[in-house]
């Protein structure tokens, strides 16, 4: 036998045995994938997510599990990219764990939502805005934060009956996210009368915005709002600022991350931000955030208390409807209601939360914000 | 008409990036006629080095001085940056020397690979920014209404830029290894024949592309202020378009071909729409080839017989 085939032979039965060794240890647990960006340029709000479904598995463990069983969160990455988040939903369906707490971004659930409606595993996404995700007529799909049409219109509004700008631009990164929340802003402000005079995409990645903030100055723009995330809107208003470009900037909750202020540094402040309420200023969690903050975490993040709640409604639910198998506690999901961080939580036809409240905060340069209404 | 200057300004900043990066590409074709992709992940790495080095001197030293900042961090880069140029073509390219085209292609696109993820593990794949060095600049125009702006850090990208490719140019011209330069890429084995040590030139051209690619990294991240491990890949294409427009193998083509692309990015986004403006830098890239298949200053490729 030559020194290839010897080694070959070795490391398949290094492999044999490794993978016997994980069969021998592996405890019946719960197990939830936890999916979202662990890496790449919008990592902070996999950060969030994670934050958030670890504590509460922690926390749900501590008071014994669910019907006598511990869970377990998996932690994956999917980095935000469409192509990345299917092949994760394959592995997830391989590994056969049976429920989801993700994905993050809208772009990487919607096309992972298919695989988990087709092979029955319950996916609760505590981040996806875009309202096309629960269009789909899916069984298995929830989420427990608001959608792009909710969010655009309340920026809407605020823009047409507060701001009142004369030439108003509206940008987006012409991502599902991005784009999809700037066409509800459009709307929205052109149905109050307020006309909108540049409707530009930038690219994701960009990093050279000079010509488009000339662009805006010559054209007396007064008021931006962009629909998209935080790296690209940083430089945004970081190269604007620097031409003298003086208008109002107003973004989603895609912006609403202390790294925009390490992006932009002093031009982040005064930007306006539409987010979900501060669940972490509710008395009611007290007890959780004290917690979070015992681990030296920050649980203000915008994506914390929904991923929380996510887990928590899992748990609940196979609590409640005592069974394991995710098709039946999606009917479980439909008909009953749930008690939460985020508030007392009920769900329609569709996997829409009955009610969710987006709130404008006014953001500052030392990455805090100050709700407005 | 103010803004049309405004816009012009804009371009020749982006345009000047552009082309230092584009000088690695097209002095590596026209050496070894073989296309480095691992180059933009080597202005990448600069950039990295760059925004660590301005962090370390200024937070941890305690440097004010902007021009030591400048000087110092420049020097770093240039120095590690052509330490990488040099390792890179010592492992990835020179073992497969004389085998057929593709394969050293392959070995790079391999390279550029290694060094995103390198970087992605060490570094973390998230934004590293920084607020910036040189603010403040200078207004021209009416009192009320559109003002022309020139920042300080853009004329100090043009100044070095210039001065840096200054300096290449009569290297090239001028100097004993620039004409060893230019020797090999007219014919390699004669040249080795005639007892220059070709390796040692291919080596020095590899060094001094990622040298300009370092220049190129270090005013990005004083520039834009936002570095990530993937900023090399695209960069690297538009570069590397740039190289291709100007004409490859030619150093004045790739200065050229960056500042046309540069100015016709900016000119896009302000007089079309800024989603038109990598349609219509490719568009005049597929244009000039259509008429000029060897880019603008390139000298038509006699088959050497």
């Amino acid at each position: 036998m030559n020194t290839i085939s010897r080694n070959i032979l070795g490391v398949a039965v290094s492999a044999i045995m490794l993978s016997l060794g994980g069969l021998a240890y592996a405890k019946d647990t719960i197990k939830i994938a936890v999916v979202g960006p662990i890496t790449g340029p919008v990592a902070q709000y996999g950060d969030m997510q994670m934050m958030g479904a670890q504590m509460a598995v922690e926390q749900l463990n501590a008071k014994g599990g669910v019907n006598g069983k511990q869970l377990e969160a998996v932690l994956i990455d999917d980095v935000c990219e469409p192509k990345q988040a299917v092949a994760v939903a394959n592995q997830i369906v391989n590994d056969k764990i049976k429920y989801v707490v993700g994905h993050l971004c809208s772009g990487s659930t919607q096309p992972a939502s298919k695989l988990y409606e087709e092979e029955g595993i319950l996916m609760i996404t505590p981040a996806a805005t875009n309202p096309d995700i629960t269009r789909q007529g899916y069984q298995m799909v929830f989420r427990t934060i608001g959608t792009d049409d909710q969010q655009g219109p309340t920026a809407g509004r605020y823009i047409a009956d507060r701001i009142k700008p004369k030439h108003m631009a509206v940008l987006h990164d012409k991502q599902q996210y991005g784009q999809g929340i700037a066409e509800e802003v459009k709307k929205t402000v052109e149905a109050k009368g307020v006309k909108v005079d540049l409707f530009e995409g930038v690219s994701k990645g960009q990093a050279d915005f000079s010509a488009l903030c000339t662009k805006m100055k010559s054209a007396n723009i007064d008021f931006v709002y962009y629909g998209g995330y935080h790296p690209e809107l940083g430089l945004i208003l970081r190269q604007c600022r620097e031409q003298g470009f003086d208008a109002g900037f107003m973004g989603p909750e895609g912006v609403g991350n202390k790294d925009i202020s390490a992006i932009a540094g002093p031009a982040s402040e005064g930007l306006l931000v539409t987010l979900p309420a501060d669940f972490s200023a509710d008395p009611a969690n007290a007890d959780l955030v004290k917690a979070f903050k015992d681990n030296d975490q920050d649980p203000s993040g915008p994506f914390v208390m929904p991923s929380y709640s996510a887990v928590q409604i899992i748990a609940d639910a196979i609590a409640g409807a005592k069974t394991e198998d995710p098709i039946k506690l999606a009917s479980y999901i439909h008909k009953h209601s749930f008690d939460t961080p985020i508030g007392k939580v009920a769900f329609k036809e569709n996997g829409d939360l009955k009610e969710f409240q987006f709130v404008v905060f006014e953001w500052h340069a030392d990455a805090t914000k100050t709700p407005i209404e | 008409m103010l803004e049309f200057f405004q816009q012009i300004i804009n371009g020749l900043t982006l345009g000047s990036i552009y082309a230092l990066i584009a000088i690695g590409y097209t002095m590596v074709y026209g050496i070894i006629g073989m296309i480095n992709f691992a180059h933009g992940e080597i202005y990448m790495i600069s950039a990295y080095i760059g925004l660590l080095t301005i962090t370390a001197l200024t937070v941890q030293f305690g440097v004010e001085a902007v021009p030591l900042i400048l000087l110092l961090t420049l020097t770093i880069s240039i120095l590690v940056t052509s330490a990488y140029g040099w390792a890179i073509e010592r492992v990835a390219y020179r073992p497969l020397r004389g085998s057929p085209r593709l394969i050293p292609l392959i070995s790079a696109i391999g390279m550029s690979i290694f060094l995103q993820n390198y970087v992605q593990i060490g570094q973390g794949a998230r934004d590293l920014s920084m607020q910036p060095l040189i603010s403040g600049g200078w207004r021209f125009g009416p009192a009320e209404g559109f003002q022309v702006y020139l920042s300080y850090m853009q004329v100090l990208i043009a100044v070095v830029t210039v001065v840096f490719m200054t300096a290449l140019t009569l290297f090239i011209a001028r100097s004993r290894l620039g004409r060893a330069c230019r020797a090999c890429s007219q014919d390699l084995t004669m040249t080795n024949l005639l007892g220059i040590d070709t390796n040692r030139v291919i080596s020095l051209t590899f060094l001094l592309g990622a040298a300009l690619a370092a220049v190129a990294g270090v005013l990005v991240s004083l520039y834009i202020g936002k570095i990530n491990p993937f900023i090399g890949f695209e960069a690297g294409i538009k570069a590397f378009t740039a190289a291709v427009l100007g004409g490859i193998g030619s150093i004045p083509g790739a200065m050229l071909g960056g500042i046309i692309l540069g100015l016709s990015e900016s000119f896009a986004s302000a007089y079309l729409r800024t989603e038109y403006k990598d349609v219509v830098a490719f568009s005049l890239l597929v244009l000039v080839l259509l008429f000029r298949p060897t880019g603008l200053l390139g000298k038509p490729e006699i088959e050497k017989v």
